[in-house]
């Protein structure tokens, strides 16, 4: 079955973004919720609990939607009026109050107006499938499942599925498809147990943490800090994320997990701290409360951070720590992090064992497979390592040792009396499955990694900052892999070098990494040598390599297909600008944000992005292409989103949007080989400019901004560098200037600009503290 | 000399740009229904019009390739009719009836419709390609200096203080949204039909609920440490104004209704940077064309650009709060560039027969710094 219209009912946070996401998917869909008490009768006032929600999406930061216009998509109603149009849709999604009676009540209910062969759905985190079936027909049981998603629907990239026996194969199957193609969530197979995987896993490693930093006299921020970048979990550790989940959710889960059979190790820290339930019922729920273990305070007009000191439960400043174990851990591993006698690394390790130990101890109770729960914790928990993988980095003999070190009695399950639970064998990434015979990690059908590719050959083309790949068909792939994938000389010299390969050996070149981020931009620290030494015959080097490499990919004589995801920015902006198409993950944050370190764009992306706006057709004239260019450059504008990158122009419209990140680099490789048939590449085009008058003009709204306070004085002379190339500097209007002369204009500029106090000043602060000067 | 009358006067609603119910028109069709409603209400033989003469101050895009000529036919006037279109900024559709007023003069012509337009959501300020002139730029920037700073200049060097800037816009808005409450502009609004809102009749920009507090919270619109706020700017507007001009001896012999006679006219020219301050000028050179001074004035339409501006010519020319825009001003009806001077005219001459008073005035000011000023006197 094909679905193709979708219903949410419940238009909580979670129902509505749920929705949201169906939107950013391009799925019309239905968000009901129940009749107010207070409606009066007319039609607003009977679906307002809906219509709320989706002016809530509107305004949430950070967005549900991927563009306001998706909203557009989201129909709202109330379960009393509207009921009879969820014969339409072919999926309808539960996401209402998590209470048993009222959910099987609209149960009955759907099963009378939905159609036979649609999926029905629930989002619950806590009541388990055979509770919620109970006593429905066999039909309705044969069309149920439970499909979780996580907080916020579209950022997190799990969703939990549970089945019964009951339920058809077929509709899983189409469930599946969907949210994976669809949506972009990688689904993981759960079984019908409390708290499914991830949070089961999660929830215990938050919570154990929690107690055992108040038993052991751990700040807040000491416990975020030893528990997340040593093990790859993302820096808000466990109270950064209570904040950010809320701090009341978790009684009722706490609560629900009270049904955890009677010899489950949950039961031993299963309480809630005093201090706890205090903040709140004080209203200190996190984020979206008045604070939660962490918050900003204004004092004296500043903002301050704070922490909720743990003796005495009051705020106090936050403390960033100066941990020497961490650097133990950065420079020497795991286990000599782990090994350490420091009371934070101890720490770590009792709160990281327990955690994983419990992990290990529900294979196969919650999943038979352990590569399920590894991808849960990655995807529903943004760990960079599963708990299996975890242990596998450390040693699990290791692990196993020192578990019986401290206690002889220690429980070990079977799992852990064999090592390890990955490896490669012929090129082929293999795990440990309960038979302890090891088999491929299973990959989706269409899906292609380029991780997958590297574990079963060698780089064609090998330096410290880039790659190029056989992936398979005449397409090779180009990877940065410096730090932040920053462009430095030795990834601008392989991307020339490999554009020479690929003209001799391969069809069509596709630009991708599987780093979170695509590319941060050129390497600032490498101009900055160059501006300290006062070599600007190195800086105008600098440029005109990036400019003739950049050229180089535009001109080959085959495809160049990008597949960026994350953040594409200043250099990284412009190498997409020279593509032949981008094939870009729906979570693209691209943009030429060169002015923020007091730069204007020099390897083309004035150029290029002047070319796209030039060929809007439907204003004329020579001014309004480059006041759109002026107005995104100067504004540094960045997308929020793949969709929000095309209003941008950063996108053209024949681009592709992928929605699962796994999927990209095979859709971009199927973009590029589609491509090189009958390939020829881009015509050489004149920018025909206004020169110096419309350089007044952009002076003028640059004034106007500056006299009302809007930018800085420092900001008026980036602009008007930028405006000098963006309008072609003397040129005349009737005499368009060739792509190499507005590169030159580009190199010209930059040389200038990089020569004034207020851009080093720019470029020493974000070297210095990663964030822009405003000066 | 023939005496030269406005014999008619129609505008369309005023309606603020983009969100606003005319935002959708496009500016010809909209000028188009309004000089038929003028032509309805004004029994004129149209064969006898001589010329379309229509102001706007951004001719080009939807308002470009002579307008006015193509209006003629959009309203469906005889193809004997000429057309011409004006561009005095702000003070194009006044020059229009100048125009008419020195052509019957001259008889070159007995009836003239002067109307004009402005679709500031549909033709933006500046137009869609300003292109400076470095020279000029260079030696004399303030040629281009932009409206919101010349009033912040003017606010500072007659020490306008922002309160008395909002005191002033509030009363023009109650007095507009008074007028609107008595149906004071029933009779000279054509209803305009539009393909997205129905009928449009009603004008969009008065606001009949702000409070002093409301604009003492707004944030300085063009200066971080100014007083110029959107609560003391005429806002961008969509609208359409037209007149009938004609001598008057044809309108006697045609029955029509005389509003007023215009009895004399004048433009001025100041330094661009205080453009604001235009109105003063043009004034006295029309009162002492009239022989009249400032106290035989019994009605006065001057234009609210901003308050500053408002407040600091009044500050040179005392006028009576008594006599002042009494329907309200830009400030709250709107202020599509091209359409004031003729809706500024056509009011004064209504408030005059409405009043029953002697002489009126209408004035404004106009950007890169020149004022305008129409003298009428009861028939």
């Amino acid at each position: 079955m094909n679905i193709e219209k979708v219903a949410v009912i419940g238009a909580g946070v979670m129902g509505a973004s749920i929705a949201a996401h169906m939107s950013n998917a391009g799925i019309p869909v239905y968000l009901f919720d129940i009749v107010p008490a207070s409606g009066n009768g007319s039609v607003k006032s009977r679906n307002v609990i809906a219509e709320t929600a989706v002016e809530k999406l509107l305004k949430a930061n950070p967005a549900p939607l991927m563009h306001k216009k998706n909203a557009r998509l989201i129909t709202t109603g109330n379960i009393e009026d509207h009921l009879e149009l969820l014969s339409e849709v072919d999926w309808v999604i539960e996401a209402v109050i998590e209470d048993l009676g009222i959910k099987k009540m609209l149960y009955l209910k759907l099963e009378k107006v939905c159609r036979s062969d649609a999926v029905i759905s629930s989002n619950t985190s806590t009541l388990p499938l055979r509770q919620l079936v109970n006593g429905l027909s066999a039909d309705f049981q044969s069309r149920f499942m439970i499909t979780h998603f996580f907080n916020p629907p579209r950022y997190m990239r799990l969703l939990e599925l549970v089945s019964s026996t009951a339920t058809q194969k077929t509709l899983i199957d189409s469930v599946r498809e969907f949210v994976d193609i669809k949506l972009g969530k990688n689904c993981v197979e759960c079984k019908d147990t409390m708290g499914f995987i991830a949070n089961r896993i999660g929830i215990y490693w938050v919570q154990y943490g929690l107690l055992e930093a108040f038993k052991q006299g751990i700040s807040v921020e000491e416990a975020d800090a030893v528990l997340s970048a040593p093990f790859g979990i993302p820096k808000t550790g466990i109270f950064g994320l209570l904040d950010l989940v809320g701090l009341d959710l978790i009684p009722h889960i706490l609560e629900s997990m009270k049904q955890l059979p009677v010899d489950d190790a949950f039961h031993d820290i299963n309480e809630t701290l005093d201090l706890f339930a205090q903040m709140i019922s004080d209203g200190y729920t996190g984020r979206k409360g008045k604070g939660g273990f962490y918050r900003l305070n204004k004092k004296d007009g500043k903002r301050v951070k704070e922490s909720i000191d743990l003796n005495t439960g009051k705020y106090r400043q936050s403390e960033k720590p100066l941990l020497a174990c961490l650097k133990v851990a950065h420079k020497q591993g795991l286990q000599a992090y782990l090994s350490l006698d420091d009371k934070n690394a101890r720490y770590a390790w009792t709160v990281i064992s327990k955690t994983l130990l419990y992990a290990a101890n529900l294979v196969p109770e919650i999943s038979d497979e352990i590569t399920s729960i590894d991808e849960a914790m990655r995807l529903g928990y943004n760990w960079q390592l599963g708990p299996f993988e975890l242990l596998d980095k450390m040693g699990i003999d290791w692990f196993v040792n020192k578990l019986k070190q401290e206690n002889s009695a220690v429980k070990v399950p079977s799992i852990l009396n064999a090592s390890p639970f990955y490896k490669t064998e012929s090129g082929i990434l293999e795990y440990r499955s309960l038979s302890n015979r090891f088999q491929p990690v299973p990959r989706a059908e269409g899906v292609l990694l380029l991780s997958d590719i590297k574990l079963k050959s060698s780089a064609i083309l090998e330096n410290d900052s880039a790659s190029l790949w056989d992936i398979g068909d005449g397409v090779a792939c180009f990877e940065f892999h410096s730090k932040m994938n920053t462009f430095d000389m030795e990834s601008l010299s392989l991307l020339r070098q490999s554009i020479k390969k690929v003209e001799q050996d391969f069809v069509a070149l596709v630009i991708h990494n599987e780093a979170d981020n695509f590319s941060a931009g050129a390497n600032l620290a490498l101009l900055m040598t160059a501006i300290e030494h006062k070599d600007w015959g190195s800086v105008k080097g600098l440029i005109q390599q990036g400019q003739q490499t950049f050229l180089n990919v535009k001109y080959a004589p085959f495809p160049v297909v990008s597949a960026p995801t994350g953040l594409a920015l200043g250099g990284g902006c412009e190498v997409l600008l020279h593509c032949d198409a981008i094939q870009a993950h729906a979570e693209l944050y691209t943009g030429l944000v060169e002015v923020g370190v007091g730069l204007v764009p020099g390897w083309g992306g004035c150029k290029e992005y002047l070319r796209r706006t030039l060929q809007i057709k439907s204003i004329g004239g020579p001014i309004p292409p480059v006041v759109r260019a002026f107005q995104t450059i100067a504004m540094a504008q960045v997308s929020k989103s793949a969709m929000e990158a095309k209003d941008l122009l950063y996108l053209s419209a024949s681009d592709g949007i992928t929605m699962n990140k796994t999927r990209l680099l095979a859709d971009a490789k199927n973009k590029a080989l589609t491509l090189s048939q009958d390939y020829s590449a881009p015509e050489i085009v004149d920018f025909k400019l206004p020169g110096k008058t419309a350089k007044i003009l952009l002076g003028m709204s640059t004034h106007a901004f500056r006299v009302v306070g809007k930018i800085t004085a420092y900001d008026v002379q980036v602009a008007d560098k930028l405006a000098t190339v963006l309008t072609g500097g003397d040129c005349e209007l009737l005499e368009p200037l060739t792509e190499q002369q507005v590169l030159d204009l580009e190199c010209e500029v930059f040389t200038e600009i990089v020569q004034q106090g207020g851009t080093v000043d720019r470029l020493e602060h974000m070297l210095k503290t990663g964030k822009p000067l405003r000066n | 000399m023939k005496n030269v009358v406005i014999a008619g006067y129609s505008r369309s609603p005023f309606t603020p740009v983009y969100r606003g119910q005319l935002a959708r028109v496009r500016p010809d069709d909209l000028v188009a229904q309004v000089i038929k409603g003028l032509m309805n209400k004004a029994s004129v033989n149209q064969q006898d019009i001589e010329d379309l003469i229509l102001g706007c101050a951004f001719p080009e895009g939807e308002q470009g390739m002579n307008l006015a000529r193509l209006v003629v036919h959009l309203a469906g006037l005889p193809i004997s009719i000429a057309g011409m279109t004006v561009n005095r900024f702000c003070g194009s559709s006044m020059q229009a009836i100048h125009i008419a007023a020195g052509a019957i003069q001259m008889n070159a012509g007995e009836v003239f419709i002067c109307a004009g337009v402005e679709s500031m959501s549909r033709v933006p300020m500046g137009g869609y390609n300003m292109m400076p002139n470095p020279g000029l730029y260079k030696s004399y920037p303030e040629a281009y200096l932009n409206m919101g700073e010349t009033a912040e200049n003017l606010a500072e060097q007659y020490r306008v203080n922002r309160v008395d800037q909002e005191a002033f816009s509030l009363e023009s808005h109650r007095k507009a949204y008074k007028a609107q409450q008595n149906g004071f502009f029933d009779d000279e609004i054509v209803v305009i039909e539009t393909a997205k809102d129905g009928m449009v009749s009603k004008d969009g920009c008065i606001r009949s609920d702000s409070t002093a507090e409301d604009l003492a919270a707004l944030k300085p619109s063009f200066h971080a440490k100014g007083s110029v706020t959107a609560g003391t700017s005429s806002p961008l507007t969509d609208g359409a104004t037209a007149v009938l001009v004609c001598s008057e001896e044809y309108a006697d012999s045609h029955g029509l209704n005389k509003l007023a006679r215009i009895k004399s006219i004048a433009v001025s020219a100041c330094a661009p940077e205080i453009m604001g301050i235009g109105p003063v000028n043009a004034t006295q050179k029309a009162l002492q064309r009239a022989g009249l001074t400032l106290d035989d004035i019994d009605i006065v339409e001057l234009n609210e650009a901003f308050a500053a501006q408002a407040l600091a010519v009044l500050d040179d020319l005392p006028i009576s709060a008594l006599k002042l825009n009494l329907d309200g001003g830009a400030l709250a009806l709107g202020h599509p560039l091209g359409a004031t001077g003729a809706r500024i005219v056509g009011k004064a001459a209504s408030l005059l027969q409405r009043q029953n008073k002697q002489y009126a005035l209408a004035t404004q000011c106009i950007g890169g710094g020149q004022g305008i000023a129409t003298i009428l006197e009861a028939i």
